[in-house]
């Protein structure tokens, strides 16, 4: 028998081959008879009772979630329980037309079911599904019909269609990977699939009919492709690849075990740079020590206000219990001020214009809802939040920022809030004034974080943009590492951390080089973290120390290049 | 009573999650709150009769609201649906 191919969307990555079960939701049965009017008020009791042990198991699954947008759509479910509406009509259906609680139930769902769909065309359709669930299992409560679905482990999962709850029940089973019949990558078993970790591919149309049961099939969700009784060859293939993941997954974790030190024991820290919400696993994944840059734009460009301070201080106090015992360094809002304000005419040199800390203080309320969502949070998480202030070019900047950060703590004291007296604020170190005048700046701050990006365009004058002169780009230059040596030495002389968070410490030669000029702090992509690691691990610091003194003293970028090629 | 045209941004539309969001904000004031589309109306307060819209992204709805508190209850709502329901997920990788 031939190897069949079929193709669907993407929807959660991974490779995984098993024997394919098939799941089918059974529709309950619904009564078809009427009640005698004695019988009215055990229907609407039963129909009570069943919405709030329905209620209970979802509020079971999410009290068990840790996935945001699982809680949510689970929380989305709890709500149509809670619907007043609907409570009403199921009601008004037994009493008024004598019908049994699950007809009464199938008849007011049916009603919203039939609306939907009818005004429902692309991306919402199938979102119905939601309300079939909740019918469903209304109805399998009130009839005490407790279906325990027939769960498969370890099985490649092929269904017409999963809801969410159904998802998430399956995950618990250790189902390797989920085929449906149905559904877009932005649908919600889709959502859920990809938090979860469940290589799934959705959209692949008549996937139940035309897979049999207990065949053999191998899932390839990152090409959003099922291949059904794959040939020897294809499972050599994929064999293969599956191999492959697992050995770099595997090195992975070796590397992220051992301890960060380097192989004559000098230590260092590694840190991830994140800008939202699901990156949180990968830091986890690739262990990182927390977050040596917290990006918050993102929450500002998706509002179009700036009095959201309590969704920033619920983004902030997720990542820091996310990454507990760590340190979370904030950085705030660095962003070109012509980008959110309707600003009439357009910057000439955005780069060397309002922005970052030049908009912060001349926008105060911006500044100051960021700084109460902030200081919340490092109340409520003492000792492990840091403030990072972008585009710092003076120290009156720095002053006016530490005066906001007072003023803010007194407030939130006045009401009540938790505060950490030390927070310790730092600064970028991106344009190249603040660098040649490290030591002066080194005084007032808490710690200094090298932005390389930034400063090797503003020391070299390069837009990295332009690609007629992006040649002239380079983080290898060595008058940029002239300027590093001089923040990691004012750094050391007043005993203040200095870190590295821009795109060099994720090349890891030049975090060798980093490490043997004395900084021990390093933040990057964290799928950039093993190669860096491994790195530092295998090497001793003397050797990284010859290597920083051999970059100091070479003069093009040529040169450097080698010295960096050779090492 | 407050009437007012507002359109939906967000990518994903009036789905499940918006829908509760709204509803929940919708909940804690005292004004009803009715939304009209497709010359059809449903209670703003009922997440069922939400989602039965099934308004996707650019969908015109009318807010209707009505009661003591209905200035408030409309900044509020428009706010919640100008903003896209605060939708920061989901861009495809």
């Amino acid at each position: 028998m031939q190897e069949m191919i079929l193709s669907g969307a993407p929807a959660s990555p991974g490779i995984t081959v098993g024997k394919a079960r098939l799941y089918k939701r059974r529709r309950p049965m619904v009564s078809g008879r009427h009640i005698p009017d004695m019988d009215v008020e055990q229907h609407i009791n039963r129909f009570n009772r069943a919405l709030s042990v329905a209620e209970q198991e979802l509020q079971d699954l999410i009290a068990g979630q840790d996935d945001e947008e699982a809680v949510e759509l689970l929380q989305a479910q709890v709500a149509m329980l809670n619907d007043p509406d609907l409570k009403k009509r199921v009601e008004l259906e037994i009493k008024q037309a004598n019908r049994p609680a699950d007809a009464a139930i199938d008849q007011v769902f049916g009603v919203y079911i039939d609306l939907m769909e009818e005004h429902q065309e692309g991306a919402l359709k199938r979102r119905s599904l939601d309300l079939a669930d909740a019918r469903d299992r209304l109805i399998q409560l009130v009839n005490d019909n407790d279906d325990t679905r027939e769960i498969p482990d370890d099985a490649i999962l092929v269904a017409h269609e999963l809801s969410p709850r159904e998802v998430i029940e399956f995950s618990e089973h250790d189902i390797r990977g989920i085929v449906m019949d149905r559904g877009g990558i932005t649908s919600h078993a889709a959502i859920l699939a990809r938090s979860m970790q469940i290589p799934t591919v959705v959209g692949v149309e008549e996937a139940s009919k035309s897979i049999a049961a207990n065949e053999l099939i191998i899932l390839d969700g990152n090409q959003g492709k099922v291949i059904v009784k794959p040939s020897t060859d294809t499972q050599k293939k994929y064999d293969d690849i599956i191999t492959e993941a697992a050995r770099k997954q595997a090195k992975i974790q070796q590397v992220c075990d051992k301890p960060n030190e380097t192989v004559d024991g000098a230590g260092f820290t590694l840190r991830a740079n994140i800008e939202f919400e699901n990156e949180l696993p990968s830091i986890e994944r690739f262990c990182a020590q927390g977050v040596g840059l917290l990006r918050t734009e993102s929450i500002y460009l998706h509002c179009d206000h700036f009095d959201d301070e309590q969704k920033q201080y619920t983004f902030y106090g997720s990542v820091l219990e996310h990454t507990a015992p760590h340190p979370v360094i904030i950085r705030l809002f660095d962003a070109g001020g012509d980008k959110l304000f309707n600003v009439a005419e357009q910057e000439q040199n955005p780069f060397l214009g309002w922005r970052g800390i030049r908009m912060l203080l001349d926008k105060k309320t911006v500044l100051k809802q960021q700084l109460r969502a902030i200081l919340k949070a490092a109340g409520r998480y003492p000792g492990r939040l840091r403030i990072l202030v972008p585009m710092i070019s003076s120290l009156d900047e720095v002053a006016a920022v530490r005066k906001a950060v007072a003023i803010v703590q007194g407030e939130l004291q006045k009401e009540g809030e938790e505060i950490d007296p030390n927070v310790p604020i730092g600064i970028m170190v991106e344009v190249p004034n603040v660098a040649i005048q490290a030591r002066a700046f080194a005084k007032q701050v808490d710690f200094l974080s090298i932005g390389t990006n930034d400063l090797t365009q503003y020391l070299l004058a390069v837009d990295r943009g332009n690609e007629r002169i992006s040649g002239l780009y380079s983080q290898r230059h060595p008058a940029l590492w002239q300027l590093i040596k001089q923040v990691a030495d004012a750094g050391k002389e007043h005993s203040i951390p200095v870190s590295v968070c821009g795109e060099l410490a994720s090349d890891p030669a030049a975090a060798c080089c980093l490490l043997g000029m004395g900084i021990t702090e390093l933040s990057m992509t964290p799928s950039a973290l093993p190669a860096v690691k491994q790195a530092l691990c295998t090497r001793g610091i003397s050797d990284m120390q010859a290597l920083a003194s051999k970059v100091l003293e070479s003069t093009t970028v040529a040169e450097s290049e080698e010295i960096f090629t050779n090492f | 009573m407050i009437k007012e045209k507002v359109t939906i941004v967000n990518k994903a539309g009036l789905h499940a999650r918006p829908a509760a969001a709204m509803v929940k904000l919708a909940s804690r004031y005292k004004s009803d709150f009715f939304i009209h589309m497709y010359g059809y109306k449903v209670n703003g307060k009922s997440i069922l009769g939400v989602m039965t819209l099934a308004a996707e992204q650019g969908a015109e709805l009318e807010l209707e609201i009505d009661g003591p508190d209905e200035k408030e209850a409309a900044e509020a709502i428009i706010e919640l649906i100008n903003d896209g329901f605060g939708e920061v997920y989901e861009e495809d990788e």
